[in-house]
């Protein structure tokens, strides 16, 4: 192949594009509709993701250790924790680290538990986050067998409904992309059959004169790229705006009670290459597989 | 040089639509074949075209063992003759230029080249002043006269036309095949499919007559008896 038809083809793959504009321009509305539906449920999933990680991280549980406990025992309970697998960190707080913090939370009220320092009203506890929430009841279990544990505070059902929620969450969320996947390569692979039926005739003649079967599908393999590149690149920038907008309006108008996880919300820019990437290699693949595969039908003359 | 030997086509569905065909027309000939819709014209043309091959026999065209060609070099063959078809086949969005030229930019031809030949070939078939038109704004027998051009662009040594004038006015079908006439005069052999008799009495030429699969007649002057 010749240097002026290498030219050649790479400008009529642009052409192509401006004469089929109408075409062109479905062709990439199609795709960056799907881009963006897939976009926005994975960002959607991700950050749900990131909510419920966050309620995970919260949850504590509290291992309260026997009054009569000297520092020995404190000392052997210590290393017994630190043998179970699933404690991810773990706090030891004294009774008067205790007080003081109880007193901090009641504020004004807090000099009613003046001179209860002494009296042994709070023992010495252990916080404990674990590691994987949903063998928290196992955990709890393992705790409770070490010998100067009295007694272990978990919230078990929390944990329960969190784990829960959040296998939902994963499993919908997959689901959804995964539908919205197959769904769009439906549409774009219909959109690719439509384009290249509407230039059947234009391939026809093609072999009549004896073209060659790659000299007919580099342009449409051209054309194909350059739209998938182009969908990729406006989905990319609607998304970044769209979400970007949403994470500044979420700030401004901040409720009390959404806070903790508004603050979990990904920035865009965290996600920036992998969504870019994502977009580009499936527009690119798309399109421009889409498009040698479909022409392919056509060259049998 | 055409030349059909014991040629056979009998379609999967199993119509038989060729039995035994031999037939061989020499470089630089006018040759019409004629025959009734169904008689096999069709399939001839798509054999010389190489868009099938046949059941039986074999074919042999400028050169090239037809039902011997793989895939890969169909293409030179294919450019080795030019095609014109009874529905034009011009594409609607490319001006005249631009169709003419398709033809050789598709085949690897330079542009220079391009822009040496198309102006003269669409001055050939009196079209020059029509190169800026687009394909709707033409009459058919000017549309047809383009698919001529883009035939006769890439310089083959054979034509095939398959009812050239079969969407045209009758009073412009006399002005298409005078041209093929014209063309086959500066040596390039013709090959036209038809079944308007009154066309093909006022041209002395050879005659193929195909009917149900078979040649019935191939006689050389085949003007109306008196």
């Amino acid at each position: 192949m010749r240097g002026s038809s290498f030219g050649y083809l790479v400008k009529e793959g642009s052409r192509n594009i401006w004469t089929n504009r109408m075409m062109s321009i479905a062709s990439v509305g199609v795709l960056v509709a799907c881009m963006l539906l897939i976009g926005t449920a994975v960002l959607f999933s991700i950050n749900l993701n990131q909510v419920m990680g966050y309620m995970e991280d919260q949850n504590e549980m509290v291992a309260f250790i026997d009054d009569d406990a000297s520092a020995a025992a404190i000392k052997k309970i210590d290393a017994a924790l630190g043998e179970i697998s699933n404690i991810g960190s773990m706090t030891y707080v004294s009774r008067e680290q205790a007080i003081e913090e109880y007193k901090k939370i009641m504020g004004d009220s807090g000099t009613l538990l003046d001179g209860l320092e002494e009296d042994e009203v709070f023992p010495n506890s252990y916080r404990i986050q674990v590691d994987d929430l949903s063998r928290l009841e196992e955990t709890v279990e393992d705790v409770e067998s070490i010998t100067g544990i009295m007694k272990v505070n978990a919230p078990t059902d929390v944990a329960q409904t969190i784990t829960s929620v959040k296998q939902i969450v994963y499993v919908a969320g997959t689901g959804i992309v995964g539908i919205l996947v197959a769904v769009s390569l439906l549409i774009i692979a219909n959109t690719i059959k439509i384009t290249v039926f509407n230039r059947r005739r234009e391939i026809n003649i093609m072999k009549y004169v004896g073209a060659t079967d790659t000299f007919i599908r580099l342009p449409f393999l051209v054309e194909g790229t350059l739209l998938g590149l182009i969908s990729a690149v406006i989905a990319y920038l609607a998304l970044w705006g769209g979400y970007t907008y949403v994470l500044n309006w979420l700030e401004e108008n901040q409720s009390i009670a959404l806070v903790s996880f508004t603050q979990n919300f990904l920035p865009f820019s965290s996600v920036t290459k992998d969504l870019l990437l994502g977009f580009v290699l499936g527009g690119v693949g798309i399109g421009g597989f889409g498009s040698m595969i479909f022409v392919r039908r056509y060259l049998k003359v | 040089m055409i030349r059909f030997t014991n040629v056979s086509k009998t379609y999967p569905s199993g119509t038989e639509a060729l039995r035994d065909v031999n037939l061989e027309i020499q470089d630089g000939e006018f040759v019409f074949i004629v025959g009734a819709s169904g008689a096999g014209k069709s399939t001839l043309i798509k054999m010389l075209l190489r868009e099938e091959v046949p059941s039986s026999g074999s074919i042999e065209i400028n050169g090239y063992r037809v039902n011997k060609l793989r895939r890969r070099q169909i293409p030179m063959f294919r450019r080795s003759l030019g095609v014109v078809f009874q529905d034009f086949r011009l594409i609607p969005n490319m001006n005249v230029y631009d169709n003419v030229a398709f033809a050789l930019r598709v085949t690897n031809v330079s542009t220079r080249d391009i822009r040496r030949r198309v102006p003269y070939i669409l001055s050939l078939v009196g079209l020059a002043a029509k190169a800026k038109s687009m394909p709707e704004q033409l009459s058919g027998g000017e549309q047809q006269r383009v698919a001529l051009a883009r035939a006769l662009v890439n310089n083959p040594k054979l034509i095939i036309a398959d009812e050239p004038t079969g969407n045209i006015d009758p009073e412009l079908s006399f002005e298409i095949v005078d041209l093929l006439n014209e063309i086959n005069k500066c040596g390039t052999t013709v090959l036209m499919v038809t079944h308007e008799h009154d066309l093909v009495a006022q041209f002395n030429r050879r005659v193929i007559t195909i009917e149900k699969g078979h040649i019935v007649a191939d006689d050389l002057d085949w003007r109306p008896q008196q």
